[in-house]
């Protein structure tokens, strides 16, 4: 199966399922959960199903594509159905089924991992999907969110693209993998690694990065003032990629880099709190 | 009747699920017995899915049971033969009628009957109770805000005998008959009672009792191993794990390249066992092999898919590693050891650049003490340059992704790039131990900067007023102190752990921050503290262990706390302390310090004593240096060697010897008299003997 396929198929098996298929956002993200259509819908009462590709950017995880799985850039497939429902397991199985994995002739299992992201305030229950060993979906029930205790409860389910593609074409190396007839992901992206790693891990400039983040900073705290949410979480975003540059570029101690996760932190909750307040005033304390 | 009660999960954390068990059954037994249910027995199974109980024996209807419960007194709750509101109240309390009180003892009685009441109806809200009070570390909701439990309850199996299925209802999960059989190889439903459980989920590819699937685990990988002429290495904790992660295991054999085999076989374990679950192998007793064993929870028709797939992702993981592994080979050690200017050890500690230079100073300082001359000494040279190095392997990138291989990359990498054999060992001894059970450093080099290490840690964090509270040890001072314990007690050097404690202080002064005295005290209490609970932990009497704290060096006080154990276990003994106790209580009250002069004795008791003094003196001299022989240091976190100590029978026999000759003097000869030069001489006398044997230890603490 092509990689555009693969999407595809997860495109049409969520949206016949009820999911709204919402396109890339534009901003860098370390995760699917990043976007609003996570974080901001995660928060209040009424009912939300989605799908979508996240491109997604992790400096730290460049190995300038020599390693066949790491890479500072990468998509996810990102489910959110709220709330979860309950044969979710056979739903995310049938997935897999619907993209050409026939789970019955495999090791599929569901190991404990509980998901935490710092920077967002958020954390959820739930599983690492191993199949024969490999980790493809990160599998969460989402418990808290921007700080926030969520009820109803999400489940997320954040599918591993490049790894799946990897093991349905029987590729060694992410970069072998047939995105499109006759072009691979390697064509594609080798060269956007290549330089992104170089730059990520040599030529960021700290000293106008950590300018640039105390910029986002400021800007986000202006716009939550003016309760204008979704810019000013644009720019909680950008922060948090200025953090992500400067931990890849080595320049943080760790009482610093400490210190730079609770900033965002605090801007994430911030936001979380403007959100709920002006969507759900009934469930905002 | 028996009972089946199964609550049926999405998939349990594995660790969790041994006490989730436990907690079932006791929690089950405590309330069937506070609802009057007796029962014969409780039987649990556990797999990811499941956690079972099966109660054998339980009658059909509770206990019924006759209760007196007194009331108020008779003469309140009477007046003129009519009842007042005390009785009446009293009588509505215990649902009897006021006619039915009766009087015994000037009281009011009520007798109230409890029936037996219907087990079907007593056991559902008391199972439902079980699943929402189970207790766990962490819980969590689903859905429309169901829960909390540790991960979300999809089904339950309640039944009572063959037939009954009781109405079990929690998290808006209604019992049923049918459970699920395993997820691939028998998917659907299936109807189970008490009686046929475990043989039925059998059918259904579950094996249902963690200990038939443990030994099969054990059995399939060591078979496959077997098969090539190879061993599987299985570390309890990953058995356990693996036994947890899976209802119907099989165990798979998979390679991977053989070029990997140059890194450490520590590299090649941490990637196959914490990160794929997977066993590795090895050639018997020798080095790993390009094998692993990996334990798969289902067994479909073709084992090579998931072989293949084992093998892709574990090559990929081992890539990794050995992506670190040449990319930090790049690098000489004393090049890593320079980023340790960019890594913290704490605010106001500074980076751990500084914190090695610290252990370095100090760990030098304490080779050129003479207690380290006894052995095993340090050789100075190794130690100058493992501690130039010490923490070098912190800023690599392996150590950065595997944080538990901590000093073995020191040692792999040092010795790659040529570094002495000795150097690169006394660079992983440097980290050791690593937990309370863990393998102490091996050479004298590695444990002198271990120790320094967490001298200039404890001390560091004491300082700024950072130490542990109650349960809470957020830095971790409690291992570092028994790890200094551990080591020092080990190497069994003579030498006090005030002076160790100072040498750390030293070099944090000269590093510019002011250690002050106070500090130093409290770490050094806080050491003794640890010392004592270590080796009453190892099984030494509590009594003997404090008695023989007032030896400076931990060594010291692990041998005297053994001796004295040995000498606790004579009946003749008791009576020397006794005598000891008041006699180191009057010797107290001497106020020359003089030698006890033979010309001033008018008795013959005083004689006596003078007399059996040198014998004693020399006996527990000898005890000592024969014990220290006899047993050689040891990891106090262990009970001591069980060494025979018959050899000591004569020295331990001319030390309670002592008591012929002080019984008479303590009991016969007045020593608080008037004179005050033979007041003094006897006082001397007395401080002779509590010196002597007082060298053991403080053996006054060991009198009732």
């Amino acid at each position: 199966m092509l990689f555009q396929d693969l999407i595809l198929k997860l495109h049409e098996y969520w949206g016949r399922y009820g999911c709204v298929i919402t396109e890339p956002y534009d901003t860098e993200v370390g995760a699917g959960t990043f976007y609003p259509t996570t974080f901001l819908k995660a928060l209040g009462p009424e009912p939300w199903k989605t799908a979508y590709v996240a491109p997604s950017r992790r400096p730290q995880d460049g190995r300038y594509g020599e390693n066949p799985y790491r890479f500072q850039y990468y998509f996810q497939y990102q489910v959110i159905l709220k709330p979860s429902p309950a044969d979710v397991q056979d739903l995310y199985l049938d997935s897999l089924r619907a993209i050409g994995i026939a789970v019955e002739d495999h090791d599929v299992r569901f190991v404990e991992d509980n998901w935490e992201s710092p920077t967002l305030g958020a954390w959820g229950l739930g599983w690492e999907v191993w199949l024969d060993g490999m980790e493809i979906t990160q599998f969460t029930y989402f418990q808290q969110v921007g700080g926030i205790d969520v009820n109803p409860i999400s489940v997320e389910l954040t599918y591993g693209l490049e790894r799946i593609a990897l093991y349905l074409q029987n590729k060694r190396h992410t970069y072998d993998v047939e995105y499109a007839p006759g072009v691979t992901i390697g064509e594609i992206r080798r060269e956007f690694e290549l330089e992104h790693c170089e730059y990520n891990f040599k030529y960021v400039d700290a000293e106008k990065v950590r300018r640039w983040f105390d910029d986002y900073e400021e800007e986000a705290r202006r716009l939550l003032e003016l309760k204008l949410i979704h810019p000013a979480y644009e720019f909680v975003l950008k922060a948090s990629h200025a953090f992500n540059l400067l931990d890849a570029r080595g320049v943080l101690g760790h009482a610093e880099r400490q210190a730079y996760v609770q900033r965002v932190r605090r801007l994430a909750e911030a936001t979380a709190r403007v959100y709920l307040k002006k969507h759900h005033p009934e469930v905002a304390k | 009747m028996n009972l089946l009660f199964e609550i049926g999960t999405e998939e349990l954390p594995a660790a969790y699920i041994p006490q989730a068990t436990y907690n079932l059954k006791r929690m089950a037994a405590e309330r069937l017995k506070k609802a009057r249910l007796d029962f014969d027995g409780i039987e649990t199974f556990s797999t990811p899915r499941r956690l079972t109980l099966i109660v054998k024996g339980l009658p059909p209807s509770s206990t019924r049971v006759e209760e007196e419960r007194r009331g108020p007194p008779a003469s309140a709750a009477f007046q003129d033969g009519q009842p007042t509101p005390a009785a009446t109240g009293f009588a509505r309390k215990a649902g009897v009628n006021v006619e039915d009180l009766e009087i015994k003892n000037n009281y009011v009685w009520a007798r109230i009957i409890h029936e037996g009441e219907a087990t079907s109806k007593l056991l559902p809200p008391l199972l439902a109770g079980l699943v929402r009070d189970l207790p766990a570390p962490k819980k969590m909701f689903w859905g429309a805000g169901d829960g909390p439990f540790v991960r979300p309850v999809r089904w339950l199996v309640a039944r009572l005998g063959n037939e009954e299925t009781l109405p079990v209802e929690v998290f808006n999960v209604i019992a049923g008959k049918t459970t699920r059989g395993h997820r691939f190889l028998a998917p659907g439903e299936l109807e189970v009672n008490a009686n046929n459980y475990a043989s039925s989920l059998h059918e259904a590819y579950i094996v249902a009792d963690p200990g038939q699937r443990r030994e099969r685990i054990i059995f399939e990988a060591g078979t496959l191993a077997m098969s090539e002429g190879l061993e599987v290495v299985m570390p309890e904790d990953l058995i356990e794990e693996v036994t947890y992660l899976v209802e119907w295991p099989v165990a798979i054999m998979g390679s991977f390249s053989h070029r990997y085999l140059e890194l450490p076989d520590e590299v090649l374990a941490t990637v196959m066992i914490q990160h794929q679950r997977f066993f590795p192998v090895r050639t018997p007793g020798e080095r790993l092999t390009n094998r692993f064993i990996g334990i798969s929870g289902h067994q479909p028709s073709d084992l090579s898919v998931v072989r293949a797939g084992y093998e892709q992702v574990l090559e990929g993981r081992i890539y990794d590693a050995y992506f670190f592994w040449t990319e930090d080979l790049k690098t000489p050690l004393s090049e890593h050891h320079k980023r340790l200017t960019g890594i913290n050890f704490h605010r106001g500690l500074g980076t751990m650049a500084d914190k090695a230079a610290r252990v370095r100073s100090a760990a030098l300082k304490l080779a050129s003490l003479p207690p380290l001359n006894s052995k095993p000494s340090p050789d100075k040279e190794v130690l100058r340059e493992a501690a130039a190095l010490f923490k070098a392997d912190l800023p690599t990138q392996m150590v950065y992704e595997f944080p538990e291989l901590e000093g073995i990359m020191a040692r792999a990498y040092g010795e790659k790039q040529g570094l002495d054999i000795r150097v690169a060992q006394a660079l992983e001894d440097a980290v050791r131990p690593l937990g309370h059970e863990a393998p102490l450093p091996r050479g004298p080099e590695g444990a002198l900067l271990a120790a320094a290490d967490r001298s200039d840690t404890l001390l560091g964090f004491f300082h700024l007023g950072k130490k542990p509270s109650g349960s809470a040890d957020p830095y971790g001072l409690r291992r570092a102190a028994a790890g200094f314990v551990r080591i020092l007690g080990a190497k069994g050097w003579p030498i006090p752990v005030k002076d160790v404690i100072g040498a750390s202080a030293d070099a944090y002064r000269s590093w510019g921050l002011e250690i002050e005295e106070g500090d130093i005290g409290e770490v050094h209490k806080f050491i003794d503290e640890r010392v004592e609970s270590l080796l009453t932990e190892a099984g030494l009497p509590t009594l003997a262990v404090r008695a023989s704290q007032k030896s400076p060096s931990i060594y010291g006080k692990m041998l005297r706390a053994r001796l004295i154990h040995e000498l606790m276990q004579r009946p003749e003994f008791a009576e020397l302390t006794r005598l000891y106790k008041r006699a180191a209580n009057l010797a107290s009250q001497s106020r020359r310090i003089l030698e006890p002069d033979p010309r001033l004795f008018d008795t013959e008791e005083e004689r006596l004593l003078f007399e059996a003094l040198p014998s004693a003196r020399r006996a527990v001299g000898e005890l000592l240096e024969q014990g220290a022989r006899l047993l050689p240091p040891w990891d106090p976190a262990q009970p001591p060697p069980e060494t025979n100590l018959d050899p000591l029978a004569d020295v331990l026999a001319q030390i309670l010897a002592l008591a012929n000759a002080l019984d008479p003097f303590m009991d016969r000869v007045l020593v608080m008299v008037e004179d005050e030069e033979i007041r003094e001489n006897r006082l001397a006398l007395l401080r002779e003997v509590r010196d002597a044997l007082g060298e053991l230890g403080a053996l006054e603490l060991l009198s009732a």
